[in-house]
Formats: C-alpha cells, sequence, structure tokens
C-alpha cells in the first residue's frame, strides 16, 4: 500500500486529508442525495416532455382531421421526439404518411410496433392497406388476416367484420375472385341477421363474386324487412336473371321504381327478362294455343338465327348429309318444321318440349359458331339455358 | 497489481475480528455502519476496487441523466420544442450560447475545451489520473449549453470525461494506491460512456481501444462492473428503450452483402475527408490569435445556425433525425446534403474549440450516408434485403469505425443502439472496409492525431497492433544443439561437437530438467586419456530455464542474460528439445523488426 502522499495528483495542492470511512461515508450521503435530486429532476422532466408530446400529438390529430397532412407529419414528428417509443404516435404517424402517399416510410414505423405486438388489429390493417395501395396481394392478405385475427381493443367483432369486408373489396378489386368468395362466404356468415345494413353490403360483395344463390338468399330476406329496399330489390332481380329465374326478375324489376329500373346496369337485363318472359311457352296459366304459338315463333326465330350465322360464315347448310353443327340442328330442326305448324303443336301439346329443344339447339349451335346474339336471340338463348340446354 | 495483506491505510477501522463489539452502547445504525466499514476496508484492495467500480458506475450514471436532461432542457429552452426552430432562434441561440460558451472555457473551466477522451487518456498516462473536478462541472455546463444551442457536437465524450472526473476524486479522496488512482479514470469514462450512449459492451471496449490503449488492462472487471452499474442507473430514470429501433431484416444470400462493401467504401472515403480536413484546420485554428477564441464557437453557432435555417436537422446531437432517417423519412439527396453538412457544422463546432463530443455527429453522418447508399442500391436493385433503415444503421457504424477507428466497438455499438442483431454481419464487413480505407491513408487515429497536436504521445492500440510480436520461434536455431545423457562417452561427445561448428551441448537429466555444459569442459575430460569419462563428470550448469517456441522473445530475454543459451523444449514432451535460442539469437531478432 503506497503512502497517501503518493497518491496525491503530481503538482498539485494536496488535498484536506480524511479518513476513508468519512470519505465513504461522504459518497454514500452524495449517492442517496444525487438520487433524489436526480429523481426529482427527471421527474420534472419527464412531465415536461410528456406535456410537449401530448401537445404537439394534439395538434397533428386536429391537423390531420382537418386534412393538413403536411402540418400533421410535422406535429406527430415534434411529438415523437418527446416520446420516441409511443406506441400511439407512431402508428398516427405512420398513418399520415401513408395518407400523404409516403405508405414505404409509414410502413418501417408500423414493422416496428408489429414486432413489439404483432397480434395488433390495428397495426396489421394499417400494414395492410400500404401493401395493397402498392400492390403487394401476398403482402396484403397476410397483414389483412394478421388483422382479422388480430386483436382489437374496442369493438373488436365488428372490426373484424369491417376489415373483412375491406379485404373482400380489395381482392374483387384487383379481379382475384377465387380468393375473394371464401372471405366474402365467411363474411356472410359473420353477418348479424338484424344487421339490415352489413346484410346489404355482404349482398352487394356477392352479387360483385357472381355468387348468385347467395345473393339471391340475401336480398329476398331485406326486401321482407323493408318493402321499398331498393338496393336489395336490384340486387335480387340481378341475381334472379342470373339464376335464370326470369319471372322472379320480373318481379323485382317491377317493384322497382323506374329510375332504378332504367339504370344503365338493370335496363337490360330488364328488357331480355321481358321478353324471355314473352316467348317463354313453359310459363303456368297459358293457354294452349298460347304455347305453340311461342314454341312456333321460337323454332322459326332460331330458324333464322342460324341461317344468319351461317351466311355469315359462308357455310351452305343444304349439304347433305349434314356435317357442322348448324347443318345439323337446322336439319333437324327442318324434320320437324315440316310438319309443325303451330296449330300442329296445339293440337299436340306434347310437342312443345320437343319444338323448343330444337329451338334452343339451333340457338346453342350459333352460339357457338358466332357468338352470343342480341334481342330476342339472347332471350331465347337463355330460356334455353335457364331450361338446363348449355351450349356446346 | 493485488496485494495479499489488507488495506491498512491511517484512517482504516482496524478489522472487525480485532475490535471490542460494545453495540449496546452505540446507536443501531451506528453499529450497522461500523460493521459495514469495516468488511469494505478489510477488503483486498482489488475487491474494493470492485466496490468503488459500482459506486463510480452509479454516480456516472446520476450525472450523464443529470447531463442528457441538462442539454434536452436547454434545447427546448434556446432553440423551442419543434423539429423545425423558428427562424430568431435558430440563427440568435448558436451564436449567443457560442459567446456563453467562450467565456466560460476561457475564463472559469480552460480545461473542458478540447476532447474528453484525450484528457482521460493523459490522466492515465501523465497525470497519475488526476482529473480536477472543476473540469467535470465545466463540461457539464458548457457542453448542456452548446450542444443544447445546437452547435454539432454529441453528449458522449463530455460524460465519458465526467464520469473519470467523478472516479478521479473518489480515488484521490479515498487515498488508493497511486496505480489504481491512475486506473479508476478509465472505470469512470467507461461508465459515463456507457450512459450516455446506453451500451455497456460499447463503452468497455471503447475505453479499452481509445482511453487505455491495451487490451491487457488489470481492471477490466472493474470497468465493466462500472459500465453496468451506470446504465442500470441510467434506465432508471430514463428508461431502457434502445436509442433506435429498426426492423429486423435478414441477408438472404452471400450476393447481398455486396451492397455492404459498396457502404464500407463510402464510408471509409467519407470518414478520410472528414479526418483530413480536422487534421489540416484544428493546428491552423490553434494558431490563430489568443482573442480570437472569445468568438470562435460563436463564429461556429452563427454558421450552423445558418445553414440551420434551411436544414436545422444538422443542429445539435441529432439523434432524433438519426432514428427519422432509419424510418426511411429522407429522399437520397437529402440525405446526402445531410451528411455533407453535418461534416461541415461539426468541423465549425470542434474547430472552434466549442466543448463537445465527436461521437453523435460521427453516428449522424454515417447514419445519413448509409441511409442515401442504401436508397440508391435499392433504387437499382429492388430485391436487396433490408430497408434504408438497416443501410442507415451499417452506416452508422461503417463511419464510426472509419472516422474514430474503433472497428471493434463499432460493431457493438451498432448492436446495442438499435437492439438488432441482425445487422452484425453487414455492419462487421463495411466497418472493416471503412476501417482499412481510414487506416491505409491517414496513419495516426484522430485521438492520437489530437493528442500530438497538442503536444502529447499517448500509446494506441493501434499502434499496438501495428508492432509484430516476436516469439522464440523468430529467434531460435534448430540443430545448433547437441543433446547429451548422463552415460553418454566423452569421446564420442566431442567427435559430434567437431562434427559440426558452433554446436552447444546440453545434458538431459529428466525431462523438463536440462543443464548445459561448455565445450571446453568436455575437451578438459576428453584431454585427461587416463581413464574414459563419461558425460556425467563434466561440470554442468544448471537446470537451465526452458522456453517454448510460442512463447514471446521478450519472456525469454528476462533469461537469456543468465544463461550461455536456453533450451527450446516440445509443450508436448520437455524431454524433446526443438531448439536452442541465446542471447546474440534474440537481441538480432530484435534488430531485424522494423522500427514504427
Amino acid at each position: 500500500m503506497s503512502s497517501p502522499a503518493n497518491t496525491i495528483a503530481v503538482g498539485k495542492k494536496s488535498p484536506r486529508i480524511y479518513s476513508r470511512e468519512a470519505v465513504l461515508f461522504g459518497c454514500i450521503l452524495l449517492l442517496v442525495l444525487f438520487v433524489l435530486f436526480t429523481a426529482a429532476v427527471s421527474r420534472m422532466y419527464h412531465k415536461k416532455i410528456h406535456v410537449l408530446a401530448d401537445n404537439w400529438f394534439d395538434q397533428g390529430e386536429a391537423s390531420f382531421r382537418a386534412g393538413d397532412i403536411k402540418s400533421a407529419l410535422t406535429d406527430y414528428r415534434n411529438a415523437m421526439v418527446y416520446s420516441p417509443d409511443n406506441a400511439k404516435f407512431q402508428f398516427h404517424l405512420a398513418q399520415a404518411l401513408a395518407a400523404a402517399g409516403r405508405g414505404d416510410e409509414g410502413r418501417s414505423y408500423l414493422l416496428n410496433l408489429l414486432s413489439e405486438s404483432p397480434g395488433s388489429g390495428d397495426v396489421n390493417l394499417a400494414l395492410a392497406r400500404i401493401a395493397a395501395h402498392k400492390g403487394l396481394t401476398s403482402d396484403a392478405l397476410r397483414y389483412y388476416h394478421g388483422a382479422i385475427y388480430g386483436v382489437w381493443e374496442n369493438n373488436p367483432i365488428e372490426m373484424r367484420w369491417q376489415v373483412r369486408r375491406e379485404l373482400a373489396e380489395y381482392l374483387l378489386e384487383r379481379g382475384l375472385q377465387q380468393q375473394a368468395v371464401p372471405e366474402i362466404i365467411a363474411l356472410a356468415d359473420s353477418t348479424p341477421a338484424d344487421n339490415i345494413e352489413q346484410r346489404r353490403v355482404v349482398g352487394n360483395l356477392l352479387l360483385r363474386a357472381k355468387l348468385w344463390n347467395r345473393v339471391l338468399d340475401v336480398f329476398r330476406s331485406l326486401p321482407a324487412a323493408n318493402q321499398n329496399d331498393e338496393d336489395a330489390l336490384l340486387g335480387a332481380a340481378t341475381s334472379a336473371f342470373n339464376l335464370g329465374q326470369y319471372n322472379a326478375a320480373l318481379d323485382y324489376f317491377d317493384r322497382l321504381p323506374e329510375k332504378d329500373r332504367n339504370s344503365p346496369g338493370a335496363a337490360e337485363m330488364y328488357k331480355t327478362a321481358q321478353q324471355i318472359n314473352e316467348m317463354n311457352p313453359f310459363l303456368p296459366g297459358l293457354s294452349r294455343e298460347a304455347k305453340a304459338r311461342r314454341a312456333a315463333s321460337a323454332l322459326s326465330l332460331a330458324t333464322v338465327r342460324v341461317q344468319q350465322c351461317a351466311s355469315q360464315l359462308g357455310q351452305s347448310l343444304s349439304a347433305t348429309p349434314p356435317e357442322t353443327q348448324l347443318q345439323k340442328a337446322l336439319a333437324d330442326a327442318k324434320e320437324l318444321a315440316a310438319d309443325e305448324n303451330w296449330q300442329n303443336i296445339a293440337r299436340h301439346p306434347e310437342t312443345v318440349d320437343e319444338v323448343m329443344g330444337h329451338a334452343f339447339e339451333m340457338e346453342n349451335a350459333a352460339v357457338a359458331a358466332c357468338g352470343e346474339p342480341e334481342g330476342v336471340d339472347q332471350a331465347l338463348w337463355l330460356l334455353g339455358r335457364s331450361r338446363g340446354v348449355s351450349a356446346q | 497489481m493485488t496485494e495479499p495483506t489488507a488495506v491498512t491505510s491511517p484512517g482504516a477501522i482496524p478489522p472487525a475480528a480485532n475490535e471490542p463489539t460494545n453495540s449496546s452502547s452505540k446507536s443501531g445504525f451506528r453499529a450497522m455502519w461500523e460493521v459495514w466499514t469495516n468488511r469494505v476496508f478489510t477488503m483486498r484492495e482489488d475487491r474494493f476496487f470492485l466496490f468503488l467500480a459500482v459506486l463510480i458506475g452509479i454516480l456516472s450514471g446520476l450525472a450523464v441523466v443529470c447531463f442528457r436532461i441538462a442539454i434536452e432542457w436547454t434545447q427546448i429552452e434556446l432553440l423551442g420544442s419543434s423539429l423545425s426552430p423558428t427562424f430568431p432562434r435558430v440563427v440568435l441561440a448558436p451564436t449567443l450560447a457560442g459567446i456563453a460558451v467562450a467565456l466560460l472555457v476561457i475564463y472559469a473551466f480552460p480545461r473542458a475545451r478540447g476532447s474528453g477522451v484525450n484528457q482521460t487518456k493523459s490522466a492515465v498516462y501523465v497525470s497519475n489520473g488526476y482529473i480536477p473536478f472543476n473540469t467535470v462541472v465545466g463540461k457539464f455546463i458548457t457542453c448542456a449549453l452548446a450542444i443544447g444551442s445546437g452547435q454539432s457536437l454529441g453528449p458522449e465524450d463530455p460524460s465519458l470525461q465526467m464520469g473519470a472526473g467523478i472516479a478521479s476524486l473518489i480515488g484521490r479522496r479515498l487515498r488508493l494506491s497511486q496505480e489504481k488512482v491512475r486506473l479508476i479514470a478509465p472505470v469512470g469514462a467507461a461508465a459515463g460512456l456507457a450512459a450516455a450512449f446506453n451500451a455497456p459492451i460499447s463503452a468497455v471496449l471503447f475505453v479499452l481501444e481509445e482511453v487505455i490503449g491495451t487490451w491487457s488492462a488489470g481492471v477490466l472487471g472493474a470497468i465493466v462492473l462500472a459500465a453496468i452499474s451506470s446504465v442500470v442507473t441510467m434506465r432508471a430514470f430514463l428508461g431502457p428503450e434502445s436509442m433506435f429501433r429498426v426492423p429486423p431484416f435478414r441477408v438472404a444470400k452471400p450476393a447481398d452483402l455486396l451492397a455492404y462493401v459498396v457502404l464500407g467504401i463510402v464510408g471509409g472515403l467519407a470518414s478520410l475527408v472528414f479526418l483530413k480536413w480536422l487534421a489540416y484546420a484544428r493546428p491552423r485554428m490553434q494558431s490563430l490569435p489568443r482573442w480570437t477564441q472569445h468568438f470562435q464557437p460563436a463564429v461556429a453557432g452563427l454558421l450552423i445556425g445558418i445553414i440551420g435555417i434551411r436544414l436545422p436537422q444538422v443542429m445539435g446531437a441529432g439523434y432524433p433525425i438519426i432514428d427519422q432517417a432509419m424510418h426511411g423519412q429522407f429522399t437520397w439527396k437529402l440525405l446526402l446534403v445531410l451528411a455533407a453538412l453535418k461534416i461541415l457544422a461539426t468541423g465549425f463546432s470542434f474547430l472552434s474549440g466549442t466543448p463537445g463530443g465527436m461521437f453523435a455527429p460521427s453516428l449522424f453522418i454515417g447514419a445519413m450516408l448509409g441511409g442515401a447508399v442504401g436508397a440508391i442500391e435499392q433504387h437499382f436493385f429492388p430485391a436487396l434485403p433490408g430497408t434504408v433503415g438497416t443501410f442507415a444503421l451499417v452506416g452508422m457504424g461503417t463511419f464510426f469505425a472509419g472516422f474514430l477507428r474503433v472497428p471493434i466497438t463499432s460493431v457493438f455499438m451498432v448492436i446495442e443502439v438499435s437492439g438488432n442483431y441482425t445487422a452484425i454481419l453487414p455492419v462487421m464487413i463495411s466497418s472493416l472496409i471503412a476501417y482499412g480505407i481510414s487506416r491505409s491513408y491517414i496513419k495516426v487515429p484522430l485521438f492520437d492525431l489530437l493528442a500530438r497536436q497538442d503536444g502529447l504521445v499517448l500509446p494506441s492500440v493501434e499502434e499496438q497492433r501495428e508492432q509484430m510480436i516476436l516469439t522464440v520461434e523468430d529467434a531460435m536455431r534448430v540443430d545448433a544443439a547437441l543433446v547429451l545423457e548422463r552415460g553418454d562417452k566423452i569421446g564420442e561427445a566431442i567427435k559430434k561437437l567437431e562434427a559440426k561448428e558452433g554446436l552447444l551441448s546440453f545434458l538431459r537429466v529428466r525431462p523438463g530438467e536440462w543443464n548445459f555444459i561448455e565445450q571446453s569442459e568436455l575437451q578438459r575430460l576428453a584431454a585427461d586419456t587416463s581413464q574414459s569419462h563419461t558425460v556425467e563428470e563434466a561440470n554442468s550448469r544448471g537446470p537451465l530455464p526452458f522456453v517454448f517456441r510460442d512463447m514471446s522473445l521478450e519472456e525469454a530475454l528476462h533469461w537469456a542474460g543468465d544463461w550461455p543459451a536456453l533450451p527450446v523444449l516440445s509443450r508436448a514432451d520437455l524431454s524433446k528439445l526443438e531448439g536452442v535460442v541465446t542471447l546474440d539469437d534474440i537481441l538480432k531478432a530484435f534488430r531485424k523488426v522494423p522500427v514504427a
């Protein structure tokens, strides 16, 4: 052990010598006082910066709500200077960045938050929206599902429903029908029966996904709750039309106000449904004569359609034996038509099915050769489809 | 050095065992205190030193907490609470604070000027660990004012010196041995730096690399303890969060690392430019008339304020801005501009003699450069893993390694300040490249350069690394010894000796026991033809100290002067002679090594 004199710095005035325990006691006392002082200062400091952070955040919120994203970004950043780990601040900054079209920048904050709370519904949803905006479908799907199955502090059932709806809409917009269908079905299953608004949304999504049976189920139930629900009536009409239930479709269309019935999407379907209804010999309540007239008219309409199609293709319809579908269909129809005018059909009502079968076959042959028809031919062809005679 | 006996300084209480206990006559507190101090003072000094390390760590941690609060409070009061201060504040605050800092440094705290690292280092190597407490107070006030007003400097270097100053004061007051007083300053330095960075491992490594300047420090335990206790203290008041938050990433393919090679090159070149500028300008600034020192910090503040009108991000330590860069908040062009302007602003502050550290600015510059390089690379190679933030993080370590020339510290620093282990491989690669570039073009590291400009020559780890360590293998001669057994005939031994010139003869007594026999002694016995002599009869010197081929030559030198030759034995078999080494051989080997 060296003497005290040696331990004193070279060239410096010797300090007053205290015993070690006195120095140590002084150190401990100083330590206690210093801890108390630091605690007091730290408390004051934290109070101050929390106030500053909250003030900046509130300003940011106000700017964001007012649509001033640039100011909101600055305010949120200022808030984060004083509370850099505040998840709420980071989340709002990320949202503001995404709103400013700077999703990549926001993503980085969100990924941090996600690493801290992987099950957060909010964070997953925000990330999903950024990914969706960038067209990164697999990321978007992953984050949307994270949000659907994630934790929501407020109203989790409603939030999950909304997220799934957003996901379904995103998938439909991207044309990803196959991936959208299970989401929409799940959405429909999780929609409460008494929530008309949500069921209407689900119905529209089902409509966009062309899940006609389900659409009809949803929309059939909606007018029951509200007889004048135009969306529901239109949805029900559309789905009934697409299901080949033209009579029901007409019924829904007729219940719509005229302006809705004549809207661009509906007018065509309405007209076609009317035509189908007018040429359909299978409607209940028709007289034998009316059925016969409709069947004969359909046969002659289909014959003309085949002839026009053959002429369009430059095909001869007089070839023997018939080779093409058009020739075969026409030959079969001619064989029948030779002795089947409407009077004969009226006399033998059991032939209506056979006559209509030939008419549908000719329409199908024409569709296969020349594409889908328009007008009354389309009506006849659709009627055939609804009767189960599909195009070859 | 440890002392086996108990510490017994004049003021110490004798060991508890010898003291009569009359606790009944004393108050409970006094009795407890005496028992406790007895225990403390009867510790061996090295254990007592560890206890002090914890105490110093806590005190340094508290000091750093107050210091950081002081800086941020000053910043809020002088520049306002916004990241974009208003025009009058941004110019006036650093200018006026610059005048105040200059006056304080010149008239009240002259030792607050300059690098805290070098002052601590010179305390270790020049002034027996003495750091006046006045310096601690001076650093605290002037740095808080300077950094808080927007001068482009950081709080780490002053924190390091404050820790060292507190430790030095405690060491002196407790009248520790001279060696311990000298070593206690780095203990405090590590504590101060660890608390400032919230990075205990980096602080320990930095103090070993830069302050003590040797890896063989006997105070490693105390340094680690002090660093840990200061960080724990700091976290108790300021929270445990890492300084920066970067999403984890994964380097998918080895080829991805090439991106970080580019970053290493850019970081190395940038650090080189900054170092060259400082090395060139500092002596010129110091040679200006003394009266100009009154205005230098103010002029630096004014220039920084002018930059800050458009880009306030360059003002102050810049940690919130680094965080923003790590979250990809800036375009690559802005990142490059910020890096360049931060180099300028930091140069102004540093060259003007404004107290403050270079750590935070170097992290800022590195982060901006890294972010810019990352953004450019990802523009051309969108599949590159990681984000701009990842590159900013790696860039931080890269520039730090190139500028401060502490490659190992920089790797750990990046991990600790981000809490992100995934960046370790990229940061190792880019840091080593930057370090290599910097070292190739500037031989002396920054702190050594500054010390030399101030007339001090202090040891550095880098110099030690460059020194060639010679081993016995470099000096020993194989096939230069004749191994004799006790029963060998003298005549045969003489024949063997004559067959090859310069052979030295060793007698193998038993494994690990070797003697030396002079040739003249063998010849003397051989001359006696009256009877047949064996080697055993010869006068030999021994037992000889033996060495191994991997031992340092310096170690061998301890014994080489006392013996004509030393046997070099196999570590696996002490009866096997691998070679021989003499004093001449050792000196020749030393002479071959070029002097640094």
